[in-house]
């Protein structure tokens, strides 16, 4: 708990030193703002024009992006700095973090926050709010839950998986290319539903980069799409579990990669 | 890799427009391998064309190099254009080449057409080029006031990629966004080379579309001029 307060006091610090920026700060916003809108509306003119992409109406579209979108708002707002940590090993920076008295994890992580996640949280509200109102939507308690749940694991899935990746550089030296792969991949989740998609790639998003829990997974059991009769409707339970693996797994790298750690001196 | 990286945004949207055309095959008179055709070109086109001028000037701007760029006894609109034009030469030959043999062997893309059209699309894509370069000039020379356009390229590129109709094509929007893409440059960019390469525009539109991307290209020419002399004037070299 101790290392909780102190992550959020240095989170605090960086909010700050942000903020001396105001004008960028500002235009950064109003740029995501721009973007998402500009992609939820291409995605719109596309599925309404063609009433349904594989069953999926246009609203359900806009909640399948959104859900995305808020996990990785979190992410982008508190764990944007992971991929910096390439940089720091490579310059030999590193072993600042390891010579204070706190862990090394939150001292590194804590250095900075990426603001846009603001911009991000923002839309994905309104959008999330635009979709259950259009689509009728009138949640029980426990779907409330479930959402909330599906939010903070689609986060650490993003997280985890990003840190595993980032990791690598522990041993290689560089993990750009590997994250780059990440990113593509969860384009591609995040716009599109991934039943219009071939076997091998949903294999490759449910099973082995487990991307497809972040929205897909969560969209059917909440939109009330799974198919009871289908033997892998569990699976739209599961992102809790899915993330919850995955934080047990990317931490205990994360260990092995310190113990594996040798400055590249600087 | 990047060969990989357009390999599978290909795999993604030739899987959404073969879903949305299994659904009603031979919407709005299109299709699907013209469909396909033109989301997988708008994909390569961007490879060759999106040589970002901006970013060259930006990092420039931002470091101070930019005097050294200054002082050469050349002028600085034609330096940046060579100088692009050499990078969207290199992008065609190592990455778009490879990516449309790519596409035609695995998603079934619709060959170049006869010589008149190949004729038209080439002269088109080398319109498009001009015209794209002259937007990046000019949000470029912007940096010279505002020193940095991070925050910008946000919404910059997105609205580039909407207006211009590298995703989703012009006929498929509603009637006021249409009007209004048509009046933008933008429209310029992807939709009316890969229009003319696809064959929706064709005869004696094909030729009306290859005169707007001509005038855009000279009043966007004219324009950057004018905008770089006057932000010249202004010019503050940061350290240096």
């Amino acid at each position: 708990m101790d290392g909780l307060a102190l992550y959020f006091r240095l989170i605090r610090v960086a909010v700050k030193a942000r903020m001396q920026y105001r004008a960028d700060f500002f235009a950064g916003v109003i740029g995501v703002i721009v973007m998402n809108a500009v992609t939820v509306t291409l995605i719109s003119i596309m599925v309404s024009r063609f009433r349904h992409l594989n069953g999926w109406t246009m609203w359900e579209m806009v909640f399948l992006y959104c859900l995305w979108l808020l996990g990785h708002s979190l992410y982008s707002f508190f764990f944007w700095h992971i991929r910096a940590l390439e940089e720091y090993l490579v310059e030999g920076t590193f072993d600042q973090f390891l010579l204070r008295p706190a862990s090394p994890f939150i001292m590194f992580l804590g250095r900075e926050i990426q603001y846009m996640g603001v911009a991000d949280l923002t839309f994905a509200t309104l959008g999330v709010s635009l979709a259950y109102r259009n689509l009728h939507l009138q949640w029980s308690g426990t779907q409330w839950l479930f959402f909330g749940l599906a939010i903070i694991s689609g986060t650490l899935i993003e997280t985890t998986l990003v840190l595993m990746i980032t990791c690598l550089s522990f041993w290689t030296g560089r993990s750009r290319r590997a994250s780059q792969l990440l990113n593509r991949l969860n384009v591609m989740v995040q716009y599109y539903p991934v039943d219009i998609f071939g076997y091998t790639f949903r294999l490759i998003v449910t099973g082995l980069i487990p991307v497809a829990f972040m929205n897909y997974y969560p969209t059917l059991l909440l939109l009330g799409k799974l198919d009871p009769q289908s033997p892998w409707s569990w699976l739209g339970y599961m992102s809790p579990v899915v993330a919850l693996t995955l934080v047990i797994l990317s931490s205990g790298i994360w260990h092995l990669a310190l113990r594996r750690y040798s400055s590249a001196g600087g | 890799m990047r060969l990989f990286w357009v390999y599978l945004l290909m795999y993604s949207v030739y899987w959404v427009w073969k879903t949305l055309y299994t659904q009603s095959p031979g919407a709005f008179g299109v299709s699907l391998k013209q469909m396909v055709t033109y989301a997988i070109l708008g994909m390569i086109l961007d490879i060759v064309l999106d040589v970002g001028p901006e970013w060259y000037i930006a990092n420039q701007v931002r470091t101070g190099a930019i005097d050294t760029d200054l002082m050469k006894p050349l002028d600085f609109h034609f330096h940046m254009l060579a100088r692009s034009a050499g990078e969207m030469l290199f992008g065609l030959g190592i990455l778009a080449l490879p990516a449309f043999a790519i596409g035609y062997f695995l998603f079934d893309l619709q060959p170049p057409g006869d010589a008149t059209t190949s004729l038209l699309f080439a002269m088109s894509v080398l319109f498009s080029f001009f015209v794209f370069f002259h937007i990046g000039f000019l949000l470029g020379a912007l940096t010279v006031i505002t020193l940095d356009i991070r925050s910008i390229a946000w919404a910059y590129y997105a609205l580039i990629s909407f207006f211009s109709g590298q995703m989703v094509p012009l006929w498929l929007f509603p009637d006021f966004l249409r009007k209004i893409s048509e009046l933008l440059p933008f429209q310029a960019i992807y939709y009316i080379p890969i229009s003319i390469y696809i064959r929706t525009l064709n005869g004696s539109a094909a030729l009306r579309a290859l005169g707007l991307q001509v005038f855009w290209a000279i009043v966007l020419g004219f324009v950057a001029r004018w905008a770089w002399n006057r932000v010249h004037a202004r010019l503050t070299v940061q350290g240096g």
